[in-house]
């Protein structure tokens, strides 16, 4: 997926300008900024939520428009929101297929191949619940976070952009989402995480992006990257500084 | 049952079942005549038309809504269905009108709560005290009086020595908890009532969904109405009136939680039968009717403090 010049205002805020981005199978992306910086909104327009003004988006080489969620979907596209969006009542299982539940007769929900499909995908996410019969209030922050998970690729996503999420959650359960989202990148999955915790993300991440003010500032591989480094241009004491992927497409200045 | 007892909170159930039998030896140590057929047959006749209304009730609030205009569509629908009869009109007519009434009474219903947003309290408060006045000035007031009919035998007959309006009762409670437990629609209103926001996000029609359960509401209410004219042979434009308060108290009582996602059909019928034994069990030990208003509120407060309970307490 490659997004050119994406731009985005509201009234005369400019929440981003000219950004440009690659997203590739089996990448894990770090999206960080300060607050404001345009993540959240980046996010939104990748997720359909909302209208960029302008740029353009390429998927596998072909030029798409993203003008609502369901066109999102349709590119296999899927985002977990920092509240994860999980109906506390219901299952593990039904929130992973919920919507999507298996029929029988048209009218009737096969409970015993939901709850079979959801056991084997938490199998091969390597997610360990007492039962996926569970109601998802009982579980851990850091459960809950990998049931958000497994739903979104069980919607086939390809695309997965998670926002903050490990915000909430201990030391432990971030490790479990850390894990998760390794786990996601031998999938050959896209992945983009918005976060504002730096102890890890240079371990989880494949590439680093920084916004600030509505701008590409940093795009670097976390290989070539320090804390000290994203603090700097998060801060925007480090000056402007993109590179391999987002070099050929953002403005020239930051070249 | 299995089921319901896997999908509700097993202790809320367990603790009804066991609250009902104690009120049951209560009550027969005190009264020689409440462990009777006849009396448990008479406590089954009266919770199965305001029962029929609390099933589409807790329908209503699993989906997060709520309706207070249930009784007064009752009595609108059983004014229809008396005038109907008495302009003698066919009689398989009469019904399908008398419940299309309340269904037409019930999707005015919806459309204030999932099209106009309003509040469903707020909404059906107005629309309690609307329906409850149009079946007022439908006649200005009077009753209407029909005597024996085609539908007599509904309010009237028994088959196997139980009332038909019971036998109806109990099919309509089993309907509802297969619907509830084994439909994609009837977990989806679980889900619904548990986190609509979510829902909307994977494309679950909400609006509709929940729109439907008030229109399937009122054509209980509506059946309601029918059975209870057709059993008194008259129709009151005052029917039920003040019957909400002990249709909501059961219904809370049996394990729906007013932000809805929870709770069955199971329990609602232990509430149902538990407010049904009391009110029983008072009348034969001859208790003042002000006392009797005073147990009643003391159940809707109980109910209510299980529900406070359920959602922030120790039942989580």
């Amino acid at each position: 997926m490659r997004l050119s010049n994406v731009s985005k205002a509201f009234g005369q805020v400019k929440a981003l300008v000219d950004v440009s981005l690659d997203l590739r199978a089996g990448e894990v992306v770090g999206l960080l900024g300060d607050n404001g910086a345009g993540k959240s909104t980046l996010i939104k327009i990748l997720s359909g939520n909302y209208h960029a003004d302008e740029g353009s988006f390429e998927y596998q080489g072909r030029p798409v428009t993203i003008n609502r969620p369901a066109d999102a979907q349709a590119l296999g596209i899927a985002t977990v929101y920092q509240d994860l969006a999980l109906v506390e009542t219901r299952s593990v299982a039904h929130n992973i297929y919920l919507g999507r539940e298996p029929r029988r007769f048209g009218y009737f929900m096969d409970r015993r191949k939901m709850e079979r499909d959801a056991n084997v995908m938490l199998e091969e996410l390597n997610i360990r619940l007492a039962s996926q019969k569970t109601d998802v209030e009982l579980l851990s922050g850091g459960q809950r976070q990998a049931v958000a998970l497994s739903r979104a690729i069980a919607m086939g996503g390809n695309i997965l952009l998670l926002d903050e999420p490990t915000a909430a959650l201990g030391v432990e359960q971030t490790q479990q989402v850390h894990h998760l989202i390794t786990g996601m990148r031998r999938q050959d999955k896209a992945v983009v995480v918005i976060t504002h915790d730096l102890s890890d993300i240079l371990d989880i991440t494949d590439r680093i992006a920084v916004l600030r003010q509505g701008k590409l500032w940093a795009y670097a591989p976390s290989s070539e990257t320090t804390t000290n480094q994203i603090i700097g241009w998060i801060t925007g004491v480090a000056p402007p500084h993109v590179r391999n992927g987002a070099v050929e497409m953002n403005n020239g200045s930051d070249q | 049952m299995i089921s319901a007892l896997k999908r509700q909170d097993n202790w809320t159930l367990i603790g009804l079942f066991i609250t009902l039998l104690m009120l049951i030896a209560l009550f027969s140590w005190q009264s020689e005549f409440f462990f009777t057929t006849r009396n448990f047959i008479n406590i089954g006749q009266a919770i199965s038309i305001r029962g029929l209304i609390a099933i589409g009730l807790t329908v209503v609030m699993i989906a997060g809504g709520l309706d207070l205009s249930m009784a007064a569509v009752a009595a609108v629908a059983g004014m229809v269905t008396a005038s109907l009869i008495t302009l003698e009109v066919n009689s398989v007519l009469v019904g399908v009108l008398g419940i299309a009434a309340a269904g037409v009474l019930g999707s005015f219903n919806a459309l204030l709560i999932v099209k106009f947003r309003i509040n469903p309290i707020i909404a059906t408060l107005g629309t309690l005290l609307f329906y409850r006045g149009l079946a007022f000035v439908s006649t200005g007031g009077d009753n209407i009086v029909i005597g024996v009919n085609a539908w007599s035998e509904l309010g009237r007959g028994s088959w196997l020595g139980a009332p038909i309006t019971v036998w109806l009762f109990l099919a309509v409670v089993v309907l509802g908890m297969c619907f509830m437990r084994f439909t994609v629609a009837g977990n989806h209103l679980y889900a619904i009532g548990g986190n609509s926001e979510a829902c909307r996000n994977v494309g679950i029609r909400v609006d509709r969904l929940r729109g439907w359960t008030y229109v399937a509401q009122a054509c209980l209410a509506g059946l309601a109405g029918l059975m209870l004219t057709s059993q008194s042979g008259t129709a009151l434009p005052s029917a039920l009136n003040g019957a909400e308060l002990d249709i909501i108290a059961a219904v809370l009582l049996g394990g729906i939680a007013l932000s809805g996602g929870r709770g069955g059909l199971l329990g609602t019928l232990l509430g149902l039968l538990i407010i049904g034994v009391v009110q029983n069990g008072l009348i034969l030990l001859q208790v003042q009717i002000y006392w009797q208003s005073v147990v009643r509120g003391a159940i809707l407060i109980i109910a209510v403090t299980l529900d406070s309970l359920r959602r922030g307490g120790g039942y989580r």
